[in-house]
């Protein structure tokens, strides 16, 4: 079954109502711990027999089996046969008549012990375990450990995936934005509550407006920072809103938030009041989430970012864009600067050409000895990156146009022949060590 | 925002209202220095001022236009992050000509987690996200690279600017030289035959004129 894994999740949200620790094992199994249930809902025949109703209910055809270890459980229930077994010693006999298969493993494994004249547990668990674990490895030893409750074995439990989700209809269709804006404001004041209850935040909601002829319109949008606050909520949306063409009249909405996220400590409502007066270091930052958000809601999520250098020796890996701000991070002016990249002699650029740009005209002239740039500083040698298959190796120098021969790349390809006349620009440039080549690599702005 | 003034001497200290008289004296406002000494020199109150909007015409890059204002950035950045904590210390760079060198700027002694870099698609959009940066309160410099732009717009950015006590940088091209503009401290950058060129074409409280950074 494809979809298997689905089902199972779907599966498990019933088998919480017995336990809260459900754990999934692939490809078609459940396993529940129930011990910590038998006080309130047992006893354990009560509670098994429960739970195989709750499946009967669902008309799933489910093999269960209770035992004091889960591997040991699934065992069971994988071999059909519905024991209950509560204590711990009597788990070897009842294992002893298990044919093999139900353990699961692999062809070749199986296929060994049938050629040692294995076919049921007892068999096996009665040869010697240093044998056993040099003729078909020692995960098969483990394995057994695990089954009788002699080794440990964490299982992960299965977490819901949680959104909040609310629709409204109207009596009658809207075209106004303006009008949607006011009936959205139940609906993002519910989101707020169902995430102030739950401690957690959204960086990501989603909006569907329902139209009577046509497909929906969707509208995405995301959040600088994980919030619950129904203000920044409301705020982005409005301005998704504002930019919004209706494509049809509106009949209805839907409100879907991004899975919940935990928010950080100290970013709730409740506490903003107070800032001020614990140090206020961080209250100076409290509009930043909401400038960002808002730039990105009509700019687009990629058109807002920042820039961090990287210790790295080859001038276009040395720095790289981030789009997670550390926008809840307090400022410390006493910290020292950790991405400050002191280890280079020469001064760098402002400005950091895409691809650097070839100079063919340079290697003429540098070859007729008539030279139109002065190389000021330099060279500065980067030798780097032969181990990634990116390696340069280039002489960087810092130079200056003289008279009439080079420029920048001109931003503004309309303007004459004047520009040639202007000087002094000072460039960023490097000579490919191997082939010989001059490049433009960065502008001193 | 609209809100009453409660004195002359509120009026007064209004960043938006301009004072004839006596603006030959140094501003209450804080400057930040431009790091060239000829250049502080000619400005009143010796630095860039803060609380206004700051034109520098220039038709090429490359002549350490940027320069002139990054040890400003860094000091305003280290200055309100330490004191006073109302104005946020970052720094908004939109529509940038070419990418920010990350390590260049973290050489300056740019707090690079303080830096946002914003790209919008069309000359409105900038202007838009430059008001909406500017007014934010939480900017301490807002940069801006434009081609071209009207009378209004920069009359509202420099609103902006004056209402939150940031620093408004425009950057554009030298054509506009000769409109009108509301900033308050215009300069031209150029190429000299040596090195670049400077001119103050309008200094709000001091005297317009070339600028000889050689003796510096």
């Amino acid at each position: 079954m494809e979809h298997s894994a689905v089902v199972l999740q779907r599966l498990c949200m019933h088998a919480q109502q017995f336990t809260s620790f459900v754990s999934i094992e692939p490809p078609n199994a459940l396993l529940l711990e129930i011990k910590g249930s038998l006080k309130l809902l047992g006893p354990l025949e009560r509670l098994h027999a429960d739970i195989d109703a709750c499946w009967r209910r669902l008309a799933l055809p489910a093999h269960s089996a209770t035992a004091p270890s889960a591997l040991a459980a699934l065992w069971f229930a994988r071999a059909d046969q519905p024991v209950q077994i509560e204590d711990i010693a009597a788990l070897p006999g009842h294992l002893a008549g298990l044919p093999i298969v139900c353990t699961g493993w692999d062809i070749e494994r199986l296929q060994t012990l049938r050629a040692m004249g294995v076919a049921r547990m007892g068999e096996l668990l009665r040869l010697p375990r240093a044998g056993l674990a040099r003729r078909v490895g020692t995960a098969t030893v483990q394995d057994l450990d695990i089954a009788l409750g002699r080794q440990f074995a964490p299982r992960r439990a299965f977490v819901p995936r949680e959104r909040f989700r609310a629709r409204c209809d109207f009596e009658t269709e809207i075209e106004n934005v303006a009008y949607l804006e006011k009936a959205l404001e139940p609906l993002i004041a519910a989101c707020a509550q169902f995430l102030r209850e739950r401690q957690a935040g959204v960086q990501a909601m989603r909006l569907k407006l329902r139209h009577r002829a046509k497909p929906a319109t969707c509208v995405h949008f995301g959040l600088a920072s994980i919030t619950s606050e129904r203000r920044r909520l409301t705020d982005v949306l409005a301005q998704k809103l504002g930019r919004l063409e209706l494509a049809a009249p509106v009949r209805g909405m839907e409100l879907i938030s991004g899975s919940l996220q935990p928010l950080a400590a100290g970013s709730r409502d409740a506490f903003a009041g107070s800032a001020g007066t614990g140090g206020g270091a961080g209250c100076g930052c409290d509009g930043v989430p909401q400038l960002v958000e808002r730039l990105r809601a009509r700019l687009g999520e990629d058109a807002v970012y920042g820039v961090i250098a990287i210790p790295e020796h080859r001038p276009e890996a040395a720095w790289r864009r981030v789009h997670e701000l550390p926008l809840t991070s307090v400022w410390r002016g006493g910290e020292k600067r950790v991405d400050q990249s002191a280890g280079h002699g020469l001064p760098r650029p402002v400005w950091l050409l895409d691809a650097p740009l070839p100079l063919p005209e340079l290697e003429l002239e540098l070859q007729r000895h008539q030279i139109g740039l002065i190389l000021e500083e330099g060279p500065e040698r980067i030798e780097s990156g032969w181990w990634d298959g990116k390696g340069v190796a280039r002489d960087y120098y810092i130079a200056r146009q003289t008279p009439g021969v080079h420029r920048a790349p001109d931003p503004h390809p309309s303007r004459g022949a004047d520009a040639l006349q202007r000087t002094s620009a000072k460039l960023w440039v490097f000579q490919e060590r191997r082939s010989k080549r001059w490049y433009l690599h960065g502008m001193f702005a | 925002m609209p809100r009453e003034p409660a004195s002359l001497a509120d009026v007064l200290a209004d960043a938006r209202v301009w004072k004839l008289k006596d603006a030959s004296a140094a501003p209450t406002r804080p400057v930040w220095s431009t790091g060239k000494r000829a250049l502080d020199a000619r400005l009143p109150g010796g630095g860039w001022p803060t609380a206004s909007l700051i034109e520098v015409l220039l038709d090429d890059t490359g002549m350490g236009e940027v320069q002139l204002f990054l040890p400003a950035l860094v000091e305003c950045q280290r200055r309100i992050g330490q004191g006073r904590t109302e104005e946020g210390p970052w720094l908004v760079w939109i529509a940038p000509p070419y990418e920010p060198y990350a390590p260049a700027l973290a050489q300056q002694g740019i707090e690079l987690g303080r830096l946002l870099i914003v790209r919008p698609a069309s000359a409105t959009e900038a202007l838009w996200a430059a008001e909406q940066a500017l007014s934010s309160g939480v900017c301490a410099a807002v940069l801006l690279w434009l081609k071209g732009t009207d009378d209004r717009w920069l009359r509202r950015l420099k609103l902006a600017a004056e209402a939150s006590g940031a620093l408004g940088v425009l950057f554009r091209p030298e054509r506009h030289r000769f409109e009108s503009s509301p900033a308050s401290l215009r300069l031209a950058v150029s190429r000299g035959v040596h090195e670049t060129r400077i001119d103050l074409l309008k200094v709000q409280g001091g005297r317009p004129g070339p600028v000889d950074l050689s003796s510096a």
